[in-house]
Formats: C-alpha cells, sequence, structure tokens
C-alpha cells in the first residue's frame, strides 16, 4: 500500500514537472517566470514531504525572492513580456529534444540500474524538525565550515562581480576619473 | 529500493531532462537561465532523497544542499548582471545576436 508520504512525493513531484515544463511551453515571459516559481515551489513542498522540513521552507523561501526579481527583469528587457506577439524565441528544437528526453532516460535509467545502499530499517524514524535544525547548525559550524564561508563568500564575490558588470560604461570611466 | 526514493530521483530525471531542453533550445538570456535553474532543482530533490532515505543521520547532505542554492543565486546573479551589460551593449538579451562571443 502507498504511504501518505509516497502520495505527497508523487503529487508535489508531478506538479513540479509539469509546472517545469509550462516554462518552456508559453509565449509569455511572465508566464513562465510564474510557471518557473510554482515548479520551484512544488518542489519545497516536496522536500517538506520528504521531512526535510527546513531546506523546503528555505528553497520556497529563495525561490519567491528569486522568480519574482527574474519577473522583474523578465518585464525590463523583454520586448513581449506578455507573449501577446507570440514570438518563437527557441531555435535547434529537435536537437534540444533529443537531448532532454535523453539525459532524463539516462537519469532514470541510472535510478533504476544503481545498487543503492540500504537506508534505515525504518524510514518513519528521521529525526524532529528541530532536531535537524540543531544537527545542521552543528554540522556548519564543525566540519563544514570551510565550506559554508567559502559559499557565503563565493555570494559575496558574486554580488560585487555583477555589480561591477551591470554599471554603465560612462559611469565607470567618469569613476576612474575622478 | 525505498520507492519514495525511486519517486524523488525520477522527479529529479525528469527536470534534469526538462532543463537540458530549456538551456539548449532557448535563444533569451534569461530564459536559458530558468533551464540552467531547472537542472540545479534536479539535482536538489536528488540530494534531498539521498539524504531522507539513505543516510538521515549525516548532516552532510544538507550542506550539499545548500552549496547548490548557493550556486544557483551565484549563477542569477552573475546571469543578470551580463544581461543587464548586454542589454546596454546591445538593446536585447537575445543570445543569436551574441555570436562574435564565439571567438
Amino acid at each position: 500500500m502507498i504511504s501518505w508520504q509516497t502520495f505527497f512525493m508523487a503529487f508535489f513531484g508531478i506538479a513540479a514537472i509539469v509546472f517545469g515544463a509550462a516554462v518552456f511551453v508559453t509565449s509569455s515571459m511572465m508566464r513562465s517566470a510564474l510557471a518557473l516559481l510554482f515548479s520551484q515551489t512544488a518542489l519545497g513542498a516536496m522536500f517538506l514531504a520528504m521531512q526535510a522540513e527546513f531546506l523546503g521552507v528555505l528553497q520556497i523561501m529563495m525561490m519567491a525572492t528569486e522568480m519574482s526579481i527574474m519577473a522583474i527583469f523578465m518585464v525590463m528587457f523583454m520586448m513581449d513580456p506578455g507573449g501577446l506577439g507570440d514570438m518563437d524565441m527557441s531555435h535547434q528544437k529537435r536537437l534540444s529534444i533529443l537531448a532532454g528526453v535523453a539525459a532524463a532516460v539516462f537519469s532514470a535509467v541510472i535510478a533504476i540500474a544503481a545498487h543503492w545502499p540500504a537506508g534505515p530499517e525504518t524510514l518513519s524514524e528521521v529525526a524532529s524538525a528541530g532536531a535537524q535544525v540543531r544537527a545542521l547548525g552543528v554540522e556548519l559550524l564543525g566540519r563544514s565550515m570551510l565550506i559554508f564561508e567559502t559559499a557565503g563568500v563565493t555570494i559575496l564575490t558574486a554580488m560585487i562581480a555583477a555589480t561591477a558588470v551591470a554599471i554603465p560604461p560612462l559611469q565607470r570611466s567618469k569613476a576612474h576619473e575622478s | 529500493m525505498s520507492p519514495d526514493l525511486l519517486v524523488a530521483l525520477f522527479t529529479g530525471a525528469a527536470l534534469f531532462g526538462i532543463g537540458v531542453y530549456g538551456a539548449l533550445s532557448q535563444t533569451n538570456l534569461v530564459m536559458l537561465m530558468m533551464g540552467v535553474e531547472l537542472i540545479l532543482a534536479g539535482a536538489l530533490v536528488n540530494l534531498v532523497a539521498f539524504w531522507r532515505f539513505l543516510h538521515p543521520d549525516s548532516y552532510a547532505g544538507h550542506m550539499f544542499v545548500l552549496i547548490v542554492m548557493t550556486v544557483m543565486a551565484v549563477e542569477m546573479a552573475v546571469g543578470f548582471g551580463v544581461a543587464i551589460a548586454r542589454f546596454r551593449a546591445r538593446g536585447s538579451v537575445e543570445m543569436e545576436e551574441a555570436r562574435e562571443l564565439k571567438g
């Protein structure tokens, strides 16, 4: 018999896939951004179904912010963000579909064929949300501290680099002169 | 193998495939980044499932997830920086018009 966990995982998984596919089906950029937001949110809900509460909430919060920014950029940059002109913004479609299907099938075959190690005997016995956050905190400030710090510095570097790239050339040269 | 793990891995595989399609087929930089986001989302599902169904006692799995989320954020930041620079220079973020970058 299918457990509730399996049911909700499959439900949110299918939702994530359907909305993920909708990103590239619609001709409206705004709808694409919203579809990606729903796909990522469904993924966050799937994490919650897998009892990874912290990661699930983090995923939903992060993606809601990211996709909102993406939607704003869509409106800023697109000639036709509403998709009213029915513009086609794709190329090499046949090759892309082939590559996408091949990648998905290959990954699925590996998932079936691989000899995964045996998991815990009772799957329901996972630490509570509070205990998980505590254990993650211990992990972050313990042996994974360097990795965590590196991730932080990487984001900071990316923010500075992105800002530097985005500054208009005129302002850049003026700042250089002064 | 747990059927739950299989559900998660299949979801990851499907998202990965859709992402590959998007990254290869789209001509717009922002749409292209959406494809990359989906590829990384596929990796995220797998990592959370590996933690949950194979090693629930090891929180290094959570660290991997946080690193992938960092990569997603970095990709967005740098991608939008490049998009703004490109839009200022050419008035468009269509990658078809960026063929001169080929070298």
